[in-house]
């Protein structure tokens, strides 16, 4: 039999038709797990900011309109009482703790910058900066518990070097001043091999030959690593900074594990306050709000870091 | 007067002793911060062997007193930490199993066919990677209850582990080593007649084992680390995982500063054996993910 084009074409939407049942067959189980525990949780995590859900009659809603909004902001209804200070206190420690996304970043280039040679042990050091990085909070928050404790390690160096009071020594952690600061240093602890690993992988994917044409130019040491480094690290960088800024935002397991928010509340972070109120006071819609009012935090941040580190691009 | 020869040695000499003055300068720098990175997990190895002797010395030493497993069974005792042990490899499996099943058979048409809403799902897919999730737990925990999961054990399970499964990196990881098998080979089978589950199955599965690794790896370590979820899912406490149970044990008996360390030390010596092993698919892992 002479095959027709028509007779092609007809074979040819077949064949799509039948590849399309076929491709979605492999990928249901993909798709009902992601709509269910991915999709549907922007969905309705949206919607529950405009309700109250009752726990006790199988998480029913009531829409209840602005009213979780009115109530963190301190408008409408409650305006008598002033904006909910706890959100907005944990709030600004969250954005505080944007300021551990330079040191980290930057101390993570230079860590990556010195184990991309080819020296004796490399691999050894390289294993080492990234222990931190695959083990669980559980544990770490408890280590760094014991390394801040009045008579830890830590304090042992601050008293030796006469920045703490050996008689008395204190533990940091409950510090209301210091408290918030020793958890970010945790944070880069644990967080430092991790963007490490990806700098390295950054700095091996730029072409080793524009390197060596500038040194032969006669280029020193400081202007390879500006003019050619830092722009072949470009991308590296786009993507390693808004990831740190986004999770310092939303930083809660370090707090979680280690101050529970305390002392006094100067480790209390927006996150913290959306787990509070969701599992501790069950306020599922007035969290919801909350995260809400996060997101939309993140994404302003998330657009800032996007212009930072873009570069000029007509430079 | 020197010969240009000599001349040139010592030049040659200068630039060796420049190099030997950065090595050193470098390995300093390597071996502070090595010391660093690992100074607390030898501090809670030296207090989880220690029996005697007070646990915060001034200056501090790594060297235990009267060192035993004491503590080991000490922790046996004031929690079921063998039976956490055992749910966090029951989670582990089948969280690992099932994760690379759904990334496997989701990620090949995606990288292997034609059909009708290729790109709408591919870009779906990556905004998951950016729409905000702040409220993700609470619509979770929420999902999780209505579909009765909470009342069983095995629900309990299920109820920690699915969520984990639509990991977006495991779906681009997993399509970027499909996406490396040459078209030819494909075609080929699909002219003799394979159906497309064969064909996966028996071509495209063996070809990308060091991936399938590479998220095996990943996705152990994601499970046997994560305890807030299962924290705020499990209703009962025999079914936390050992990472869960962290929290349980620091937090009742948080006076025992030995036996909580000798639990931590039982809960890390999993995922150090692993990560040292398959380092090196765990890092192609953790780079493929974050380029794709």
């Amino acid at each position: 039999m002479i095959e027709t084009p028509f007779d092609r074409k007809r074979g040819e939407r077949g064949r799509v038709t039948r590849d399309t049942i076929i491709a979605y067959i492999f990928m249901l189980p993909m798709l009902v797990v992601k709509v269910l525990f991915t999709f549907w949780p922007i969905v309705f995590g949206t919607a529950l900011a405009f309700a109250t859900v009752n726990i006790g009659k199988g998480f029913s809603l009531e829409w209840v309109g602005l009213k979780n909004f009115e109530e963190l902001f301190g408008f409408g209804e409650f305006a008598g009482r002033g904006p909910d200070r706890d959100f907005w206190y944990g709030l600004t420690n969250s954005l505080k703790y944007i300021l551990v996304v330079p040191f980290i970043q930057l101390l993570s280039i230079g860590l990556a910058m010195l184990v991309n040679r080819t020296i004796p042990l490399i691999g050894l050091f390289r294993t080492a900066f990234y222990v931190p990085v695959v083990t669980s909070f559980s544990v770490v928050g408890l280590m760094w518990q014991w390394m801040y404790n009045q008579y830890g390690p830590i304090n042992f160096i601050l008293t030796s070097l006469g920045l703490m009071d050996a008689k008395n020594p204190t533990n940091i952690l409950n510090n209301p001043v210091l408290a918030l600061w020793a958890i970010m240093f945790v944070t880069l602890w644990k967080g430092l091999g991790y963007y490490m690993v990806l700098y390295l992988a950054g700095l091996q994917s730029i072409d080793r030959s524009l390197e060596e044409a500038a040194v032969i130019d006669g280029a020193n040491r400081w202007q390879v690593f500006w003019h050619i480094t830092i722009p072949g690290l470009r991308p590296t960088i786009l993507v390693c900074s808004l990831l740190s800024t986004i999770s310092a935002i939303k930083v809660f397991e370090e707090i979680f594990t280690m101050t529970s928010g305390g002392p006094a509340g100067s480790t209390y972070t927006a996150m913290y306050f959306i787990y509070n109120k969701s599992f501790g006071d069950y306020r599922f819609g007035y969290a919801a709000a909350a995260g809400l009012v996060v997101a939309v935090v993140s994404i302003f941040f998330a657009f800032i870091n996007f212009r930072l580190t873009r570069g000029d691009q007509n430079a | 007067m020197l010969s240009s020869v000599d001349q040139a040695k010592e030049l040659k000499r200068k630039r060796q002793f420049n190099k030997r003055l950065e090595n050193l300068g470098v390995y300093t720098i390597l071996i502070l911060v090595a010391i660093l990175s690992i100074y607390p997990f030898l501090w809670t190895l030296r207090t989880s062997l220690s029996t005697s002797g007070g646990i915060f010395e001034f200056p501090p030493s790594l060297i235990p007193n009267e060192a035993s497993l004491k503590n080991f069974i000490t922790v046996t005792e004031i929690v079921p930490i063998l039976r956490q042990a055992l749910n966090s490899l029951i989670i582990c499996f089948f969280g690992v199993v099932g994760a690379i099943i759904v990334a496997a058979l989701g990620a090949y048409p995606l990288a292997k066919m034609k059909f009708f809403g290729r790109d709408m799902i591919f870009y779906a897919l990556i905004a998951t990677l950016v729409l905000p999730n702040e409220a993700g737990l609470i619509v979770n925990f929420i999902t999780v209850s209505r579909l009765n999961l909470l009342a069983s054990e095995v629900g309990q399970f299920a109820a920690v582990i699915l969520p984990a499964f639509g990991s977006v990196a495991n779906v681009f990881l997993m399509r970027q080593a499909y996406l490396g098998i040459p078209a030819e080979l494909l075609e080929a089978s699909r002219i003799d007649g394979a159906s497309e589950l064969r064909i996966w199955w028996s071509i495209m599965l063996p070809l990308t084992m060091p991936t399938i690794a590479a998220v095996s790896i990943l996705q152990f370590v994601a499970f046997w680390n994560s305890f807030l979820w299962a924290f705020i899912v499990m209703r009962d406490r025999n079914l936390y995982p050992l990472s869960a149970g962290m929290l349980d044990l620091s937090g009742a008996f948080a006076t025992n500063t030995r036996a909580i360390s000798a639990g931590a030390v039982i809960m890390m010596i999993p995922i150090l054996i692993v990560f040292l092993f398959f380092q090196r698919y765990f890092m192609r892992g953790l780079e493929g993910a974050v380029k794709g």
